[in-house]
C-alpha cells in the first residue's frame, strides 16, 4: 500500500518530462562547427601542469580499458599533459556497487575517481549510503558549462557526464516497417517481432523501460508492457546475447543504440538490418558519467583529469572510441561517424531527481509482472 | 616422524579442509544469510516470512505461512472450483510462485538430464569402440562453458535459422521455434547436466563386479533379471547421486536461463541476483537461504538413502564390453541400432551446440568465413596496452588454478568422503554440511566472498583482505571438492573394510592404508573427481575476478567475459566465441591428459 | 587383576560395546607364548570382536589388552605387530602375490636379517606357493589365496597370528587338509597364535586350549579334551560336539540319583549334587552302548545312520530323543536296552527347585 501511493506521488513529478533539441535528425548530415585546432593545453595553465602529480586511480568497467580504447588513450594523453601523473585503472566485476558496499562496510576506497556512472546507479549510492561516496565537482572544474542541457541529470554537480548514447529501435527494414510510436508496437503487425533486455541488469534494457514509463506515464507503462507480452515481446538478459538473437534473426526489431550503423558499415554489409528507428520521435539518452570519490587523496589532479575528459580533443576521442556522443556541446566528430550515428529529434531521459526514491520500485514492479507464475 | 605425520594425516586433513571451508566459504556465506536472520544484532525471521508470504514467490503456498489454519479450506475450495465443462476438467489458475517454477523447471530438467545421460553411460561402460577413452574423457566438457557460449552454441543451432531447422528442411520438416521456450532451457540444462549423470554411472557400471552378474546368470537369472537384481541396485547411488546434484544446480540455475528463455521464464536465482544488483541484500539473503535449505535438505535426505545401501564388495573384474561395430549384424541388433539413434541425439543435443560455437568463431556478421576473431586474439596477446586481456596470461592462469584446484580438491574431497564412510551417529549430517558449497548459491558465495575476504575482515585492529591467485585457488577448491567427495565416497563405502584392516595389521598407518589401498581400488571415482574439480576451476567465474587482485589473474573465462565487452571489433561476440574455442581446445586436452595420467595409476 | 605377566596375549576384564549392544562383557583371556588358542562360539557370540580387540580395530570400553606382557589398549593396529588372516583373506586385489606378501615389509624389517626378497621367497616357499609370487589373487583358488594369506600376515614375524575363521570358505576336504599345514606351520615357526572359528571340531582338532563363547561371555576354557569331556555348561555340553543333554530333579539317596521317565539314573558320588536339586545332565553318545554298563535304560531305535566307521542311532528315551553312537556291528531294531556308565553322566548346570 505504502509503495503504491508512493509511486503515485512521485509519478506526479515526472510531468516535465526533461527534453532537449536534437543536433541531428536520423539520416540528416547536418553542418557543424569545424573542429578548433587549438590544443588541449589550453583549458590548463602551465603551472599547475608541471607542479601536479602522483597516481590518479581510476575505477572503471573492464572494456574502458585495454588496446585501442578511450580509456588507454585518455592515459596516455593526460599522462604526456601532466609528465608527473600516472593513471591507474582499476576494473572492479560488480562495477560501482564495489564501492558502496565498502562505503557501507567501513572497508577502505582505493580509488580516486569513478568513470562510467549512470543516473540510476547515482541514485542508488545516494539510498544505501548516509554519507555521500561522491563529491561535488561543478564548481571546481572548467568545462562542465559545456555540457548539453539534458544530460545535466545531478543537479548536485557530483556526476559528470562525458558522453552518452541514445536507446533506440534497430530494425531490418527487410522484414517490418519502422513502428512510429509506442502504441505501434501493440500492432498483431508486430507480433512477436521485438527483442529486449532485462531491464534489471541490461543498461539498454532499463533505459527502455523507463522511456516507457516517460511515454506511458506511471500509471500506464504497466499496462503498457501487459500489452507488450500479449504481442510476444521477447526479454532476454543482456544486450550482448539479445543482440547475437536479433543478428540470427530471431527477431526483425531490437531495443539497442543509435549508434549501430557505425559498427555495421561498408562493403557487403546489408544495412537493411541496421536501420536506426526513433518511437514517437524520441531517443531515450543515456549519460555515462565520471565522478570523484568523497574519500579522493588526489582531488587536485582527479579535477585536472575531469576537465581534461571535458575537453574537445578528448571528448572528439572518447565518442569515436566509446561509439557514443560527446556530452560536450558542438564537438566536432568525424565524417563517418556524424554519418552513421544518428541522434533523436527528441533526446528525453529522467534526471537524479526524478529517478530517486523511486526508479528501483518501477523495474521491480515490472519485473514482477513480467516474471510472475 | 614421518610415521608421526602420517598418523594424524588424516585427522589434519579433516583440520585443514574444515579451516579452509570456514575462511572461504561458511564465514563468507554466514555472513550473507546472517542478514536473513538477524536485524540489529537480534535473530528474526521476518526477511525470510516476508518471502514466504509472498504470492509472487511461493504461489498459493504463501497461504501455508499467511494463513496456516485455513489450507484445507483453501485447498477445498480449490476443488470446489473445479468444473466439468465439455472441453474437459476447467482447473481454476493457480499460481506456484518463483519458487514453484523454479523447482518444476528443474524437476523436468533432471529428468531430461538422466534421460540423455544415462544411456551414455551404458554405451561407455558396456561398448568397446575407438575413441572410448577419449570421449569418456570429453564428457565433462560442457561443465566447463560459461552460459553465454552455451547460448551462443544453442542459438546458432536451435535458433530460427539455425542448423537444427536447416536440417529439419531437408527432410521436409519444421521449422521449430525453440528459443523462448522451457523446453530449450531444459535441454539447455541437460546439455550442462547429462553428462554429470553419464560420468558418475559409467563410473559405478565399471565397478560393477562381473561375478556378480555370472553368479546371478548360473543361478537361472535371464540377463535382464541380472542386470535388474545385480546391476541396477549397484548403480542406483550414482545415479540418484547424479540426479541429485542436477536438480540442485538447475534449481540454482542463472545465466541460461535469461540468455535462452527470457525474463518470462525467470527463476529465483534470477531474482536473487536482481536483488543483490539492487544491494537489497537482506532480501537477497533471505532467498539465498531458503534455497540453501532446500537443497542442503535434499543432500541430507539423498545422504540418508545412501548410507542405507548395502555396500557390495567390488574391486573384483568389471563387465566385460561388447564391440560397438560388430559386422553386418550390428545393423539388425534391436541394442545397436537404438545406440545408433541416441548418436544423433548426442549430435543434436551436445556436439551440435559446441560445433556450432566453434563455427561461430569463424564467421563474420556477413555470414562469411573469417579469421578475424583469431586475428584479434593475436593482436590482443601482441599488444602492449595496459588493460588490455591477453589470451596465453589466461589459458597458463586456469591451467595453473586447475592444477592449484586439482592437488587441493582431491586431499579435501578424499578426507570428507573418509569421514563420511565412518559409521558414526551424525556422520551424514556432517557430509551434508561439508557438501554446502554445492548448495549454496554462487551469487551469494560472490556476494560473501566480496563482503569478507576482498573488503577484509578487522581482527585486532588490522584489516586482513584475502585475495590473489591462492585466495582464487582456495575459493575454487572449496567448489569442487563436494564432486571428489561423491565420486569417492560411494565407491569407497563399498570396499571391504577388511582390506584397510589388514593393510593396518600389518603395520600401515590409516593414512598410509588409504594411499596404498583404497584409493589404487577407487581410482576411477578419484579419476573422475580430479576431472570435475579441474572442471569447475577452469569454468569458474564469479569468485575468481572477484578475488583476483589487480587485473593480471585473469582466466579463460574472465577473459572471455572481457571480450565480450571489447567493443573493437563491433558489437559481435566473435572474439568470445574465438576464446570461447580455444577454452574448449584447452580443457578438452586437459581432461584427455587427466584420465590418460589417472589411468595409468588405475589397477 | 590388572596385572600384566608375559604371556603372549592377555585380555583382562575386557567390554566391547557399540552403541547400546554389548558385544563383549567383561573377558578375561590368558595366551601363552606359543600356544594355539582357539575362539570358537556360534555367529555373533563375540569371538570375531575379541579377535579384533587383540588387533586393535575395536577399542574395549573396559579393561586391558596386553601382547608379550605389554599393555596394547590404546594402541592403533599398525602398533601392535600382529598378523591376522582374515575369512575372506582381504587379499590387496590390485597387487600381485608378492606384493601382497611384501606389503608388511614396508612398515617392519624382515626377520632375522634377511633382504625382503628373501624374506618374501621364504614364506612363499613356507606356505608351499613359491613360483606363483607374480599371479594376481583374482587368479587364485580359494585355498590359494588362503595361504598366501597367510603368508602375508607372517611375514613381517609378528609377535601374535590372528586368524579369523580363515578356512570357512573353502571346501571340507581342503579345510581339513589346510588346517594340518596351519598347525604344522604354527608349530614349526612356535607363533603365539589365536584363531577364531564357529566350527567346533575344528576348535578340538587344531588347538593347544579353546575358549567357549556365548553372548558376549567365555563359557570355558581349557583343553580340548576337558571341554569335550566336561563341559562346564549346558551351553559347551551343547555345542561342542553330539551330546545328549537332559534335566533331572535329584532325589535324596546316596549315591545320588535322578528319575528320569519313571526310570532312576544313579550319579557318580563325585558330581557333588544335593538332594532337591534341579540338574541338568549331559552324556556323550559314544558312551552310550548297546553292551552292558552300568545303568541300563529301555529305548526305541527311530533311526539309524551309517558313518562308515560307526553308527549314528538315534532313539527315543520315554518322549526324549537320545542319540548313540556305536561301532558295533548289529544294531537292534525298535525297543531294546542300552547301557551307560554313571562317571560319564555330567553335571553341566543346576538350579534349586522352587
Amino acid at each position: 500500500m505504502e509503495r503504491r501511493r508512493f509511486l503515485r506521488n512521485a509519478g506526479a513529478g515526472i510531468v516535465g518530462v526533461s527534453a532537449f533539441a536534437g543536433c541531428s535528425s536520423p539520416g540528416g548530415d547536418d553542418e557543424r562547427p569545424s573542429r578548433t585546432e587549438s590544443g588541449t593545453g589550453t583549458t590548463t595553465g602551465a603551472a599547475t601542469t608541471t607542479s601536479l602529480g602522483g597516481t590518479l586511480r581510476v575505477a572503471t568497467y573492464s572494456s574502458f580499458t585495454g588496446e585501442g580504447t578511450a580509456g588507454n588513450w585518455l592515459k596516455s594523453a593526460f599522462e604526456s599533459e601532466y609528465p608527473d601523473a600516472t593513471v591507474e585503472f582499476t576494473t572492479p566485476e560488480n562495477g560501482l556497487n564495489q564501492y558502496i558496499q565498502r562505503a557501507n562496510e567501513g572497508a577502505p576506497i582505493e580509488a580516486d575517481l569513478y568513470v562510467g556512472l549512470n543516473t540510476g546507479e547515482l541514485v542508488r549510492a545516494d539510498e544505501q549510503l548516509d554519507d555521500p561516496l561522491f563529491q561535488s565537482l561543478s564548481e571546481d572544474v572548467a568545462g562542465v558549462d559545456g555540457i548539453k542541457d539534458g544530460l545535466q541529470v545531478d543537479p548536485e554537480g557530483r556526476a559528470i557526464p562525458y558522453d552518452t548514447g541514445y536507446i533506440s529501435l534497430v530494425y531490418d527494414e527487410n522484414e517490418v516497417e519502422q513502428p512510429e510510436t509506442f502504441d505501434a508496437l501493440l500492432e498483431p503487425a508486430y507480433e512477436g517481432d521485438l527483442i529486449v533486455q532485462n531491464a534489471q541488469q541490461s543498461d539498454p534494457g532499463r533505459a527502455f523501460l523507463l522511456w516507457t514509463i516517460l511515454a506511458k506515464g506511471v500509471d500506464g507503462y504497466l499496462d503498457y508492457w501487459q500489452g507488450l507480452q500479449d504481442n510476444g515481446v521477447r526479454i532476454m538478459s543482456d544486450w550482448n546475447p539479445s543482440y547475437e538473437a536479433y543478428m540470427n534473426d530471431e527477431a526483425p526489431m531490437i531495443v539497442s543504440y543509435s549508434t549501430d550503423q557505425v559498427y555495421y558499415h561498408g562493403e557487403g554489409v546489408d544495412m537493411a538490418k541496421h536501420q536506426v528507428g526513433f518511437l514517437n520521435d524520441q531517443g531515450y539518452a543515456n549519460p555515462e558519467a565520471m565522478a570523484m570519490f568523497s574519500s579522493a587523496s588526489n582531488g587536485d589532479l582527479g579535477r585536472r583529469f575531469v576537465e581534461f575528459v571535458l575537453s574537445e580533443e578528448a571528448q572528439a576521442q572518447i565518442a569515436d572510441l566509446n561509439v557514443q556522443f560527446p556530452a560536450v556541446e558542438g564537438v566536432e566528430m568525424d565524417e563517418e561517424f556524424t554519418r552513421y550515428a544518428y541522434e533523436p529529434p527528441e533526446p528525453v531521459t529522467f534526471t537524479y531527481e526524478e529517478l530517486a526514491g523511486n526508479v528501483s520500485t518501477w523495474i521491480e514492479d515490472w519485473a514482477r509482472q513480467v516474471a510472475s507464475k | 616422524m614421518r610415521e608421526r605425520a602420517e598418523r594424524f594425516a588424516v585427522p589434519l586433513g579433516l583440520v585443514t579442509t574444515v579451516s579452509v571451508l570456514i575462511v572461504v566459504f561458511y564465514y563468507p556465506v554466514g555472513n550473507v544469510f546472517a542478514d536473513a536472520v538477524s536485524s540489529d544484532g537480534r535473530p528474526t525471521l521476518a526477511p525470510i516470512l516476508d518471502v514466504l508470504t509472498d504470492p509472487f514467490y511461493t504461489g498459493i503456498a504463501h497461504h501455508i505461512f499467511t494463513d496456516p489454519l485455513g489450507v484445507p479450506a483453501g485447498i477445498i475450495q480449490w476443488f470446489l472450483a473445479v468444473e466439468l465443462s465439455p472441453s474437459g476438467l476447467d482447473l481454476p489458475p493457480t499460481s506456484i510462485g518463483l519458487f514453484g517454477f523454479t523447482a518444476y523447471q528443474a524437476a523436468l530438467s533432471t529428468v531430461a538430464s538422466v534421460a540423455l545421460g544415462l544411456p551414455g553411460a551404458y554405451l561407455l561402460s558396456r561398448y568397446e569402440f575407438p575413441g572410448r577413452h577419449t570421449i569418456r574423457s570429453l564428457t565433462i566438457l560442457p561443465f566447463v562453458l560459461p552460459g553465454i557460449m552455451v547460448a551462443v552454441g544453442f542459438l546458432a543451432m536451435f535458433g530460427r535459422n539455425g542448423l537444427f531447422n536447416d536440417v529439419l528442411a531437408v527432410v521436409g520438416l519444421g521449422p521449430v521455434e525453440a528459443l523462448f521456450t522451457l523446453e530449450i532451457v531444459v535441454v539447455a540444462h541437460a546439455f550442462y547436466n547429462a553428462p554429470l549423470v553419464t560420468r558418475l554411472v559409467t563410473t559405478a557400471w565399471e565397478s560393477v563386479d562381473r561375478r556378480q552378474v555370472e553368479t546371478a546368470r548360473s543361478m537361472g537369472a535371464t540377463p535382464f533379471r541380472a542386470f535388474r537384481d545385480v546391476v541396477v541396485p549397484q548403480l542406483l547411488p550414482s545415479l540418484l547421486t547424479a540426479s541429485l546434484l542436477t536438480f540442485v544446480f538447475t534449481f540454482m540455475t542463472f545465466p541460461i536461463v535469461l540468455a535462452l528463455g527470457g525474463l518470462q521464464l525467470a527463476t529465483v536465482e534470477v531474482w536473487l541476483y536482481a536483488r543483490v544488483q539492487n544491494l537489497e541484500l537482506t532480501e537477497a539473503a533471505a532467498l539465498g537461504t531458503i534455497e540453501t535449505v532446500i537443497s542442503l535438505g535434499l543432500t541430507y535426505l539423498y545422504l540418508r538413502y545412501e548410507a542405507r545401501q548395502v555396500a557390495t564388495g567390488r574391486a573384483g573384474p568389471s563387465l566385460a564390453r561388447r564391440q560397438l561395430v560388430d559386422g553386418v549384424r550390428s545393423l539388425r541388433d534391436p541394442r545397436r541400432l537404438a545406440i545408433a539413434a541416441y548418436g544423433v541425439v548426442v549430435l543434436v543435443v551436445f556436439v551440435g551446440p559446441l560445433l556450432s560455437m566453434v563455427v561461430e568463431s569463424v564467421t563474420g556478421p556477413g555470414g562469411e568465413f573469417t579469421f578475424e576473431y583469431y586475428r584479434f586474439l593475436l593482436a590482443q596477446q601482441t599488444s602492449s596496452a595496459i588493460g588490455t586481456t591477453r589470451p596465453l596470461p589466461a589459458i597458463v592462469n586456469s591451467l595453473l588454478f586447475g592444477v592449484g584446484t586439482l592437488v587441493l580438491a582431491l586431499p579435501m574431497g578424499i578426507v570428507v568422503a573418509v569421514v563420511a564412510n565412518r559409521d558414526v551417529t551424525g556422520s551424514r549430517g556432517a557430509e551434508a554440511v561439508l557438501s554446502a558449497p554445492l548448495a549454496v548459491s554462487g551469487i551469494v558465495v560472490g556476494l560473501g566472498l566480496l563482503q569478507t575476504l576482498v573488503f577484509g575482515t578487522v581482527l585486532f585492529d588490522y584489516r586482513i583482505t584475502v585475495l590473489g591467485p591462492s585466495a582464487i585457488v582456495f575459493a575454487h577448491a572449496v567448489a569442487a571438492y563436494p564432486f571428489v567427495t561423491r565420486n569417492v565416497a560411494p565407491a569407497l563405502g563399498g570396499l571391504d573394510p577388511r582390506l584397510v584392516d589388514a593393510a593396518r595389521s600389518l603395520g600401515a598407518s590409516r593414512f598410509r592404508s588409504l594411499l596404498d589401498v583404497e584409493l589404487p581400488l577407487v581410482a576411477s571415482g578419484v579419476v573422475a573427481g580430479a576431472a570435475f574439480a579441474f572442471a569447475i576451476s577452469v569454468g569458474e567465474f564469479d569468485s575468481t575476478v572477484l578475488l583476483a587482485e589487480g587485473v593480471d589473474s585473469y582466466t579463460m573465462p574472465v577473459a572471455l567475459e572481457r571480450y565480450i565487452g571489447n567493443r573493437s571489433l563491433g558489437p559481435s561476440l566473435g572474439a568470445a566465441t574465438a576464446m570461447g574455442t580455444v577454452l574448449l581446445g584447452v580443457t578438452a586436452g586437459s581432461f584427455v591428459v587427466i584420465d590418460r595420467v589417472g589411468g595409468r595409476w588405475q589397477p | 587383576m590388572a596385572t600384566v605377566t608375559d604371556a603372549g596375549v592377555e585380555l583382562d576384564g575386557v567390554s566391547v560395546d557399540f552403541g547400546d549392544v554389548s558385544a563383549l562383557n567383561d573377558v578375561s583371556i590368558t595366551v601363552e607364548h606359543g600356544e594355539f588358542f582357539t575362539l570358537v562360539g556360534p555367529s555373533g557370540c563375540g569371538k570375531t570382536t575379541t579377535l579384533r580387540a587383540i588387533a586393535g580395530f575395536e577399542s574395549p570400553t573396559e579393561g586391558t589388552v596386553a601382547i608379550d606382557g605389554e599393555d596394547v589398549t590404546g594402541r592403533p593396529p599398525e602398533d601392535r605387530n600382529v598378523g591376522v588372516v582374515f575369512q575372506n583373506y582381504a587379499l590387496f586385489p590390485h597387487m600381485n602375490v608378492r606384493e601382497n606378501v611384501a606389503y608388511g615389509l614396508r612398515f617392519r624389517d624382515p626377520p632375522g636379517g634377511v633382504s625382503r626378497r628373501e624374506r618374501v621367497d621364504e614364506l612363499l616357499e613356507l606356505v608351499d606357493m613359491a613360483g606363483l609370487g607374480e599371479r594376481d589373487p583374482t587368479e587364485l583358488s580359494g585355498g590359494q589365496q588362503q595361504r598366501i594369506a597367510l603368508a602375508r600376515a607372517l611375514a613381517p614375524g609378528p609377535e601374535v597370528l590372528l586368524l579369523d575363521e580363515p578356512l570357512s570358505a573353502l571346501d571340507v576336504r581342503l579345510r581339513e587338509r589346510l588346517r594340518v599345514t596351519l598347525r604344522e606351520i604354527q608349530q614349526s615357526l612356535d607363533i603365539t597364535t589365536v584363531y577364531v572359528t564357529h566350527d567346533q571340531e575344528e576348535a578340538l582338532a587344531i588347538s593347544d586350549r579353546v575358549a567357549v563363547v556365548a553372548d558376549g561371555e567365555i563359557e570355558q576354557v581349557g583343553s580340548p579334551e576337558q571341554i569335550y569331556r566336561s563341559p562346564a555348561s549346558r551351553f559347551v555340553a551343547e555345542f561342542v560336539g553330539d551330546n545328549n543333554v537332559f534335566e533331572a530333579a535329584v532325589d535324596g539317596s546316596d549315591p545320588p540319583r535322578v528319575s528320569i521317565d519313571d526310570q532312576t539314573v544313579p550319579l557318580a558320588a563325585a558330581s557333588k549334587v544335593t538332594p532337591g536339586e534341579r540338574v541338568t545332565l549331559s552324556i556323550r553318545p559314544e558312551d552310550i552302548s548297546f553292551d552292558e554298563r552300568d545303568v541300563a535304560i529301555t529305548a526305541t531305535v527311530e533311526q539309524v545312520e551309517f558313518l562308515g566307521d560307526a553308527y549314528r542311532v538315534h532313539c527315543e528315551w520315554g518322549e526324549m530323543p537320545i542319540l548313540v553312537k556305536t561301532t558295533h556291528d548289529e544294531i537292534p531294531r525298535e525297543t531294546t536296552t542300552i547301557w551307560f556308565d554313571a562317571p560319564d553322566v555330567h553335571v553341566v548346570g543346576r538350579s534349586v527347585t522352587e
